[in-house]
């Protein structure tokens, strides 16, 4: 019961190109990807600003429309996968909080190196994402109301124990903490190219954004994401282990939580208790900016790196072209739209060419 | 064409569901290299012995034996690993994969050891469009979307995968339901293929032409109960047709004028 | 040079008509009435805020800022984030736009260490307001203009004394807000009574109302009430007469609708930061430094505040909080 089980192949050379393969032409194979809604958006979007805002194609515009993207990223990534997956994490935004608050105040309460916070911190962090999947394969609910859950319980949570232990809402800082120098050069160090400052995050981001798409579309487990969220019950009949496959995308979202945690306290030595609300929503437009079907079972790791790119490119470059920043809003929401809309249109028309 | 051992056999298997009879005194026999045929109508206890044979669900009495010994399947992979491959009528795919990623979904080969261990695409790509070539089946492009392909391509998709996979059973739920009868005749083709190919065939189907057309052996199923077993020299397709109730009007009409001469065994319809 | 003013103009007429309604429509045209009174370069200054979505308190603190940079000559830009990290990207973004001038408030002061480091290393000149004042010229910036939230706080404190109230509320709209609670501890500390904290959720306005009225239900001893916005306040009367509550009603902050309310005698006392004159004066200041290497304070804080107002107050106030500037 094995693949490789069977005599050779008796099928006429099956290395040799099939001529009517001729006819997928580049172009074709090109609209059947699920980023390009949102590439031609990012390229509108760039071409857009560098009209319109003179300083945006600055090097050091450039560094920060990236740093604002990577923050972003490096969380939309695991989300995509998620999605793709058929879940949806909505205690995202304010784990990456709870991540950092359980660093910092490890740290500082046991005046411990800064370091086994840090890694106490990936624990905890990653036994919330355990929970999230735990409590979603086993009790069967809707993804929707379990994160639900779970995030009104770490937004509780985090304000709740930082106020009972630091006393106030924020946390003390570590600043002057043994390992704080390493740490920091780990999650918030910059480096400087060429005029344009370039954060550590954007590095994370790349890193990430490719370890997600190699994962998506050349491991097995890539396969039964893209299974379990097209098809759970499909996918289970023939033998993929549907539970293990989503508790580890949930455990995937955990562990960049973690980063974006980690990169939020070394950048400015205390957390704010009360902040992420509302960024699990930023993680998911990016990803469906980025051509994730909302309903599971399709989208790309690389389609959210451009949906947190286009939202990057957006929220700075109004500041850029001394717009009102109370357009934002309206922006993101069309942008979205068109995205999905051409994300719909361009699939459609893959599929009745095939 | 007979073979000495059943690959399966099911001998007075029943199956509750709290209080609720769902399937009651079933036998059955599934051979190498022959097509056994279970027909009934809907509500008849079809899905749930589809459900026993692939692993999905345990059977509450009788016998269970795969190879001569007697078994109990814990879950879907237990059935795939003893060699019996399911292919359900509507969940046999996933829409949005490209052929080869579903040929393969849940028994992916891989390249390499470790963090670098990977799918072996090129692999992949070319076992899905040599095994389908031999099944007869012609591609144009394995990357294409499984769900652009017809019902018939899918199903036989589907069947060509449970071959490639060394599959000794193969269960067939309703394969030509929804099927206009071209893509009927199609899917029968390659269901004839498998056997051809020497496994042993559950055909799942509420039509006794398309059982006839294949079959070996055929099971009656009616209300969770068997009402009839026999082999393809001991009844004709007319007399099957007869005592498969439901089925067009016609059916029913000559089924009618039958029952005014003498009733037949089980022939109340449903 | 005046196309270009009328221009300029005429598109922050159209910017300040999305937050601000007709009020902000008129306070443009009054701005646009002004003519630029120095013949300075036309420099560009910005603004970065703490502030949450549609905020009236930042409207009034722009609006001041606009007409000083009417005044001035200036390019006046603004943005907000009630995101730390969000709000230091903005920062990096005006630098980013090599601008001539430079206002942040430090509600979060750490997450704009870096930041307004960086803006001072790059030369260009850092006013902080309304939050900030102990870190202000810590970071290198020129001066602080705003309250202090602790005397502002101690100010409410002896007013409710000299109102003899004995038990009163502070209600936090804004969980994770530093300023607030030094406003709630000042006022714990002058305030002879007791004084309990209640936070509630300042972005759901029915949400506040319950939770007020709930508490009021359920302490029928508290005689006092203290909201830390303009718009609270409002709630918190309600809650009072739906929970049939003798509590007196007090606020920090202005607006229109609490100026008349202190007129009737709904509120006792509002407790005035100045918001526009934190706007006016940080853009008049940056201008006097680039223009005259002026500064003012003596490296001590410029306060705005506090500032009580009653009902006495109030009526002679209430022009100017219906046309949004005070």
């Amino acid at each position: 019961m094995t693949a490789t089980g069977q005599p050779a192949s008796p099928a006429p050379a099956p290395g040799a190109p099939d001529e009517r393969l001729l006819r997928t032409s580049p172009l074709r194979r090109l609209l059947g990807r699920p980023e390009l809604g949102s590439v031609v958006g990012a390229v509108a979007v760039f071409l857009f600003f560098a009209v319109v805002a003179d300083s945006f194609l600055q090097a050091s515009s450039f560094g920060t429309v990236l740093y604002a993207a990577s923050t972003i990223g490096i969380m939309a990534a695991p989300v995509a996968l998620l999605m793709i997956g058929g879940e949806f994490d909505l205690s995202a935004g304010v784990l990456v909080t709870s991540s950092a608050l359980i660093s910092s105040m490890f740290s500082y309460q046991m005046t411990a190196n800064v370091w086994v916070g840090v890694f106490v911190s990936l624990l905890v962090t990653l036994a919330f994402g355990a929970f999230n999947g735990f409590m979603l394969t086993r009790t069967k609910l809707p993804s929707f109301i379990i994160t639900l859950g779970t995030f009104l319980m770490l937004t509780g949570l985090n304000l709740g124990f930082t106020k009972l232990i630091s006393g106030t809402v924020s946390t003390k800082s570590i600043g002057d903490m043994e390992g704080f120098g390493s740490a920091r050069k780990v999650f918030a160090s910059q480096l400087t190219i060429g005029g344009m400052e370039l954060k550590v995050t954007i590095l994370w981001w790349f890193v990430l954004v490719a370890i997600a798409t190699w994962v998506l579309l050349r491991t097995r487990f890539g396969n039964w994401i893209f299974a379990v969220g097209g098809e759970a019950e499909a996918a289970r009949a023939v033998g993929v282990p549907v539970i293990r496959t989503k508790i580890g995308l949930y455990l995937g979202v955990a562990f960049a939580a973690w980063v974006s945690g980690q990169h939020l306290l070394f950048s400015y030595d205390v957390v704010q208790s009360g902040e992420g609300v509302g960024n699990e929503l930023t993680y998911i437009i990016a990803a469906v900016i980025g051509g994730c079907l909302i309903t599971g079972g399709y989208g790309s790791a690389i389609g959210s790196a451009v949906g947190a790119f286009i939202f990057g490119m957006t929220s700075k470059g109004i500041v850029y072209a001394e717009w009102n920043p109370d357009w934002f809003k309206f922006f993101l929401g069309a942008m979205l739209l068109l995205a999905t809309l051409l994300n719909a249109w361009v699939r459609k028309r893959a599929e009745a060419t095939a | 064409m007979t073979a000495t051992q059943a690959l399966v056999e099911l001998d007075d298997v029943s199956k509750f569901y709290g209080n609720i009879k769902a399937l009651e005194h079933v036998s059955l026999e599934v051979h190498a290299g022959e097509i056994t045929c279970v027909l009934g109508d809907n509500g008849a206890g079809k899905s749930t012995l589809i459900k026993i044979i692939a692993g999905l669900h345990r059977h509450d009495g009788g016998t269970f034996l795969i190879d001569g010994e007697e078994t109990t399947l814990a879950n879907p992979r237990d059935a795939l690993d003893q060699g019996i491959a399911t292919v359900y009528q509507d969940l046999a795919v996933v829409p949005l994969m490209p052929v080869w990623r579903n040929f393969f979904l849940g028994s992916e080969p891989t390249r390499g050891a470790g963090p670098l261990k990977r799918l072996d695409v090129r692999l992949m790509r070319e076992t899905t469009r040599a095994a389908l070539l031999r099944m007869g089946i012609d591609l144009r492009d394995v990357d294409q979307p499984i769900g652009t392909l017809s019902g018939g391509e899918r199903q036989c998709v589907a069947i060509a995968r449970a071959v490639h996979f060394g599959a000794k059973v193969l269960v067939l739920d309703e394969p030509t339901a929804a099927l206009g009868v071209k893509q009927s005749g199609v899917v029968l083709k390659y269901v004839a293929a498998a056997r051809d190919a020497g496994l042993g065939v559950v055909l799942i189907t509420h039509n006794p032409h398309h059982a006839y057309l294949v079959g070996d052996r055929f099971v009656l199923l009616k209300r969770g109960v068997m009402s009839g077993s026999h082999t393809r020299d001991s009844i004709t397709l007319d007399e099957l047709t007869r005592q498969m109730a439901g089925g067009s009007e016609l059916e029913e009409l000559s089924h009618e004028l039958e029952r005014a001469t003498g009733p037949a065994p089980g022939a109340a319809g449903s | 040079m005046g196309a270009v003013l009328a221009a300029v103009l005429g598109a922050s007429l159209v910017g300040c008509s999305s937050t601000g309604g007709k009020r902000a429509e008129e306070r443009a045209a009054q701005a646009a009435e002004g003519r630029s009174a120095v013949d300075t370069p036309r420099w560009t200054f910005a603004m970065v805020t703490h502030s949450g979505d549609g905020d009236t308190f930042w409207d009034i603190v722009q609006s001041g800022a606009k007409q000083a940079a009417v005044k001035d000559n200036i390019n006046f830009l603004y943005s907000h984030h009630d995101e730390a990290q969000q709000q230091a990207q903005l920062v990096q973004a005006a630098i980013d736009k090599k601008v001539d001038g430079l206002i942040v408030t430090l509600a979060k002061p750490d997450a704009m260490k870096a930041v307004v480091a960086k803006a001072t290393k790059a030369g260009i000149p850092v006013i902080t307001v309304n939050s900030g004042s102990a870190e202000s010229a810590e970071f290198g910036a020129l001066t602080h203009i705003g309250q202090d939230e602790s005397i502002a706080g101690e100010a409410v404190g002896d007013e409710l004394d000299k109102r003899g109230r004995k038990k009163a509320l502070c209600i936090l709209h804004e969980q994770g807000n530093v300023g607030h609670e030094q406003r709630c501890d000042g006022a714990k500390k002058s305030f002879g009574g007791t004084l309990q904290n209640l936070y509630v959720d300042g972005t759901n306005m029915p949400d506040v109302q319950a939770s007020i009225e709930a508490k009021l239900q359920s302490d029928k001893s508290i005689d006092a009430v203290v909201t830390l916005g303009a718009p609270f306040a409002d709630a918190a009367v309600k809650a009072k007469d739906s929970a049939g509550s003798k509590a007196e009603i007090d606020t920090f902050d202005l607006n229109a609708k609490v100026a008349t309310a202190l007129k009737d005698g709904t509120l006792g006392f509002a407790v005035d930061q100045q918001p526009y004159l934190q706007g006016y004066e940080a853009v008049d200041l940056l201008w006097l430094h680039r223009y005259n290497r002026n500064a003012l304070g003596g490296g001590l804080p410029v306060l705005t505040g506090p500032q009580i107002i009653t009902a006495d107050d109030a009526s002679e106030l209430a022009e100017y909080t219906k046309r949004g500037t005070r």
